[in-house]
């Protein structure tokens, strides 16, 4: 892509910048509705702020996600794993209860929950290269097994390696942010019960990961990875470095996961290798999928949908169903348990957002037009049309292994 | 410690078995992936759903171990075919519904749309039958399931047991293998399933309805995990709506080791794994003290991960479209 | 509803509005969704299909010198319930749920004063496969802790879920908070015990004030009362011990491992089996070459113990080999799992089994099973117990004071459960130290002996 001169206003310069401005208000309007969820959720007296911690952990990880699947093009079926990594590596460095921490290995400074989290981070990338370099040249869905067997290992790995993971039963006691001291004698404690204060650092994270992805895929790198998700032979010969820009996807990706697993760790202050399996890989895949690949934004709401129905709504709704049950005096609602319906809704949720609307409900602008489907229900002579007028339409060479 | 030679031998012949279970299912796999190059994630849930059907079917028939030898062989026939119908049916509405609507889809489209439909079909499995695992009708009495037919049939005196069920799994399997490569070399519908697989629009100008014959796969692929899941019911003597995850992942290494879209390779990527398998489970801990059977997925998924990164094409070379 | 709408489809086929292929794609959707409603309507359990009437023996049930109070006049308080409801789970979560229900109904929801308000939430999430979620299980105990109207949290059934609200419910405001569990067996939770972690149990108690109790004895009972019953009355020498890889499942194997040892009993293996594999018969043929007089198997039924059994029934015959499992494995779902190889089968139980139960223990038993249908969850007795003693503590306080409650819990002491007559000692754990020595004989749990874990040396 080249700049256009800024004095040129063209109609298309026109269209971003109101498509910018329009993407600040959302932001803006989405920040303020934010910062008053917990004054409307005590005034109200919900009592949910707890929900939406792990809700926005799980949105950091959607984030993080859709840079590996959306911007990049590349389906990673084990994002989990990086997840278990960033809270492993939180616990190990932290936990009195770690071997490490046992045997002097980690200095006083590491000790602490904020350069955990930073070596957390740093560690989830390391992996997502290490895990890439050898399988990027892999096709599409080749590469979709290889992460969901490394996906499969690396939990299987901290269950069974107890000498040093301590095995099912985890590591607890990890350590929490400390006391923030505020003048006038009072500080930000992030102990159990101060839900508000995790909920400011969950919505400060999440904002700063939402601000830093922004800007990476606004630069020269983000046009790389579109240019790969195009067209690979195409970007290449523009002088995009494949296996560099590729890589960058999955450590940006990992680091995010990472991020979001030791900021996790640091809330529950107990790790156990059961609590990750593949099925929340799909989930977390779900989220941006059901948000709209490769929308930011969409993926942010996709995350809320999916987290919220599967932590809330699904306990929730069951009220209102069993009343309408009835009514209408039918025994199966007014005795269905919606929870028992999650994986049927998040299964019909994938299948029927990749029939009738491939882009999400989102769609990123982009992607949409890359998502549809373009011939459905051909019979043999439609087919034979469309091959007449579609010689010139030849799958692209990006597509060939 | 010595080299046990009995101990290996049985556990090769229950690797064997397992073997020529996880063929069956990734012959399923191989034959989807051969023509719409597709992972049809949701192939081991209709190996699930095979498995599922088939003790309902037996339940409707109501033969129990009581019965006359005749009526259980009969009911059996009856549940395989039913499974077959059953399974292939499955496979050939989520083909019709879902993935038909995505042929020109970009690749992760129809992936997702086929893990969408493992978790609807799990689901599916535990409003049928609970979530804990289920023991079939017991219609093959233990006696007759565990006789040793090397010593009972042929009178060998020794200490290797070859289980009449084992026996039966391969037993089975051997001729489904058969039908289905003289179905897909010598059969028109397998000529067009062939060039379908090649070219799909050249296919098409040549007058194959290409639809048709990507339905046919569908149908024929789930009929295998069908057959698949009636005989794990009666190997296992259990089932549950998770079996077919873990068979599933099994046998997907088991198609991208023989090398996908390639029918012997499939055969022998299974028996390969289960080979392994049965010896990372068995025979292992013979020489490494803290081996246990938890690592086994482990081995198995770090051999995929091995094959798809220093042998993308499998042992036996992949056979895929080539306007891959 | 189906035949209704078939019925409609023929009309407009004879009045010919739709054409015949119309016509069997609708009738066939129409087939079809109804057979999928059926199925769905099968699974929905039989519960709540009877609101039991309040049953006369009942109240017999729990400390019989404190009077129970049915007026409401004081107002509402609420019992929250926690642990996994669907997936693998969905059973057992549910009899525990009935259980639970039908103590609080056979007080007639009501008690000091206050009418009880019953929610049963699921920690589980699907992202986890309907299994437990750390951060569900915080969000739950947070909210419970938040709630003014909640007096009493009876959960977790995973220990590890535990030790994310025992500290959470234990810094609530004004005091602790009254946790009452019916399933937690790790030792850990609540005192000392070899295979600790750094800190335990006081971590979890970071106000030193213990708030925290459970009914069901812990795994450092079963797995040394197993072992010496092993060793000293059975005579067996050599163990192989397998477990599921689970907090539980390792609990009670390394228990009883060290304990064999102890007593002077050889460990020929000690492992994990994968729960997710379809088959054991490699394992169990590798483990048939050692030789072992018994296996023992710590697990739950939903992680695949049946199969187990199954394939190591196969190749290792009950005249020859032993098999002892604990109390994760005394259920219905676990004999089915594993079908003819049940049989023989050692389970031991913290107190007597359902079936086992005399008196009141009998006759709830009885109810129970007629209300679910099937087998109840051995640890269904449990949430029965674990509501009556938070319905007694109400009744002795009447007034919603979460502190006064949690006291009362405490100091619960002569009370005539299901199980026995037991009090709660300081660490809140039970008093009975009754371990049940059961066999599977054709299909059911036979009572055989009452066996105790040797004296910590």
């Amino acid at each position: 892509m080249v700049s256009t001169p800024a004095a040129s206003t063209t109609w298309e310069d026109d269209a971003d910048q109101r498509q910018a401005w329009r993407e600040r208000l959302w932001l803006i309007l989405g920040i303020i509705a934010l910062a008053l969820v917990p004054f409307v959720d005590s005034a109200l007296g919900i009592n949910r702020l707890g929900s939406w911690i792990p809700i926005f952990v799980f949105i950091i990880l959607a984030m993080g996600l859709n840079i590996v699947v959306g911007y990049a093009g590349l389906l990673d079926l084990g994002y989990v794993a990086f997840f278990v990594i960033g809270a492993y590596s939180c616990a190990f460095l932290t936990s009195p209860s770690s071997v490490f921490v046992q045997n002097g290995w980690i200095p006083e400074f590491f000790q602490g929950f904020w350069p955990a989290m930073a070596v957390g981070w740093v560690l989830a990338a390391v992996f997502g290269v290490l895990i890439g370099a050898p399988t990027l040249r892999l096709r599409g869905d080749y590469l979709a097994i290889v992460t969901l067997g490394f996906g499969e290992i690396v939990p299987d790995f901290f269950i069974n390696a107890a000498a040093i993971t301590g095995g099912p039963n985890g590591i607890g006691q990890i350590a929490r942010p400390p006391s923030i001291p505020l003048p006038g004698g009072n500080s930000i404690n992030f102990s159990s019960g101060d839900l508000d204060n995790w909920y400011w650092l969950v919505v400060a994270v999440g904002v700063l990961s939402l601000f830093i992805i922004n800007r990476v895929y606004k630069s020269r790198l983000g046009r790389a990875w579109q240019a790969v998700r195009e067209d690979e032979v195409a970007a290449s010969s523009m002088g995009v470095n494949l296996v560099r820009t590729k890589l960058w996807a999955f450590a940006l990706g990992a680091s995010f996961s990472g991020f979001a697993g030791s900021i996790y760790g640091g809330y529950i202050t107990v790790v156990y290798p059961d609590q990750v399996q593949f099925s929340t890989s799909i989930i977390i895949l779900a989220m941006v999928i059901l948000g709209g690949l490769g929308n930011i934004y969409g993926v942010i709401i996709g995350g809320f949908l999916i987290q919220s129905f599967d932590r809330v709504l699904a306990d929730e709704l069951n009220a209102p169903l069993h009343w309408i049950g009835d009514r209408l005096n039918l025994d199966f609602l007014r005795e269905h348990d919606l929870q028992s319906d999650r994986f049927l809704i998040f299964g019909l949720a994938l299948v029927l957002m990749m029939v009738l609307r491939p882009g999400g409900l989102f769609p990123s602008r982009q992607r949409a037009a890359e998502m549809r489907p373009e011939d459905q229900d051909i019979t043999v002579q439609e087919q034979q049309e469309m091959y007449d007028v579609r010689q010139d339409d030849e799958p692209s060479a990006g597509e060939r292994a | 410690m010595d080299f046990n030679l009995d101990l290996f031998l049985q556990i090769l012949i229950i690797g064997i078995t397992y073997g020529a279970m996880i063929a069956l299912i990734a012959l399923g796999y191989t034959l989807v992936y051969g023509i719409v190059e597709l992972i049809n994630f949701a192939h081991g849930e209709v190996f699930m759903m095979g498995a599922f059907f088939t003790m309902q079917v037996v339940l409707w028939v109501g033969v129990t171990s009581e019965s006359a030898t005749v009526a259980v062989v009969g009911a059996l026939a009856l549940a395989l075919l039913a499974a077959m119908a059953f399974s292939g049916g499955i496979n050939y509405f989520i083909d019709r519904v879902a993935y038909r609507r995505l042929r020109n889809a970009p690749r992760l489209a129809p992936l997702i749309a086929a893990i969408g439909f493992s978790f609807i079909l799990q689901n599916i499995a535990i409003y049928w039958r609970g979530s804990n695992p289920v023991t079939p009708e017991a219609v093959i009495p233990l006696e007759i399931r565990s006789l040793n037919i090397l010593t009972a049939w042929f009178g060998l005196d020794t200490n290797l047991r070859v289980r009449l069920i084992d026996f039966l799994v391969v037993l089975v399997t051997i001729p489904i293998l058969i039908g289905l490569s003289w179905f897909v070399y010598r059969t028109r519908t397998g000529a067009a399933m062939r060039a379908t697989a090649q070219d799909r629009e050249a296919a098409a100008l040549m007058g194959i309805d290409v639809n048709r014959t990507i339905g046919t796969a569908f149908l024929i692929g789930g009929a295998l995990a069908g057959a698949a899941g009636m005989i794990a019911v009666y190997y296992l003597n259990s089932a549950r709506f998770q079996m077919g995850f873990q068979y599933g992942l099994f046998a997907f290494t088991a198609a991208v080791l023989g090398g996908i879209g390639n029918l012997s390779g499939a055969v022998l990527g299974g028996f390969l794994i289960g080979i392994i398998w049965a010896m990372s489970d068995g025979f292992i801990r013979q020489f490494i003290p803290e081996w246990g059977a938890q690592w086994t997925p482990t081995v198995i998924f770090g051999l995929l991960i091995l094959v798809l990164v220093f042998r993308p094409s499998g042992l036996l070379g992949e056979q895929v479209p080539d306007r891959a | 509803m189906a035949q209704d709408r078939i019925g409609t489809l023929i009309a407009q086929l004879h009045r010919q509005n739709i054409d015949r292929r119309e016509f069997a794609q609708r009738a066939g959707a129409i087939g079809l969704s109804a057979t999928l409603i059926g199925q769905v309507l099968r699974a929905v359990p039989a519960a709540a299909q009877d609101a039991t009437p309040e049953a006369d023996g009942a109240m017999s049930i729990g400390n019989p010198d404190i009077e129970h109070i049915t007026e409401t006049e004081l107002g509402m308080v609420k019992f929250i319930s926690s642990w996994p409801l669907t997936g693998a789970s969905e059973q057992l979560g549910g009899d525990m749920v009935a259980s639970l229900q039908m103590a609080l109904d056979d007080f007639g929801n009501a008690a000091g004063g206050f009418a009880i308000e019953y929610t049963a939430m699921d920690d589980g999430i699907a992202a986890n496969n309907g299994s437990w979620d750390a951060a569900r299980e915080a969000e739950i105990a947070t909210s419970v802790v938040n709630d003014p109207d909640a007096m009493v949290y009876i959960a977790t059934y995973n220990s590890g879920a535990a030790a994310v609200s025992i500290p959470i419910l234990n810094q609530a405001d004004p005091g602790p908070m009254a946790m009452i569990s019916p399933a937690n067996t790790y030792p850990g939770l609540t005192k000392d015990s070899p295979n600790n972690e750094e800190g335990e149990p006081d971590r979890y108690y970071p106000t030193g004030v213990r708030n925290y109790m459970r009914v069901v004895p812990a795994d450092d009972l079963q797995g040394p009362a197993a072992a010496a019953w092993a060793v000293e009355n059975a005579g067996l020498s050599s163990a192989y011990v397998l477990h599921d890889n689970q907090l539980y499942g390792r609990g009670v194997a390394v228990a009883f491992r060290d304990t064999f040892e102890d007593l002077g009993g050889a460990i020929a293996g000690f492992e994990a089996f994968d729960q997710n594999a379809p088959d054991y018969l490699a394992l169990m043929t590798s483990i048939a070459s050692s030789a072992p007089d018994v296996i023992y198997v710590g697990a739950i039924t939903n992680l695949n113990p049946g199969k187990l059994l199954q394939d190591m029934r196969s190749v290792m015959p009950a005249s020859e080999v032993t098999f002892i499992g604990p109390d994760g494995l005394i259920n219905q779902a676990f004999i089915d799992g594993a079908g003819e190889a049940a049989q023989d089968a050692y389970v031991t139980f913290a107190g007597l089994p359902p079936n086992a139960l005399q008196g009141a223990g009998a006759e709830w038993y009885a109810r129970i099973r007629e209300l679910l249908g099937h087998e109840p969850d051995a640890y269904a007795v449990y949430a029965y117990e674990a509501a009556v003693v938070a319905i007694q503590a109400l009744d002795q306080v009447q007034d919603n004071d979460r502190v006064a409650i949690l006291e009362a819990m405490f100091s619960t002491t002569n009370f005539a459960g299901l199980l026995g007559t037991w009090e709660f000692l300081e660490t809140g754990d039970t008093s009975l130290t009754t371990v049940s020595l059961n066999q599977i004989q054709d299909g059911g749990i036979v009572f055989l002996e009452e066996i105790a874990a040797p004296p910590v040396a």
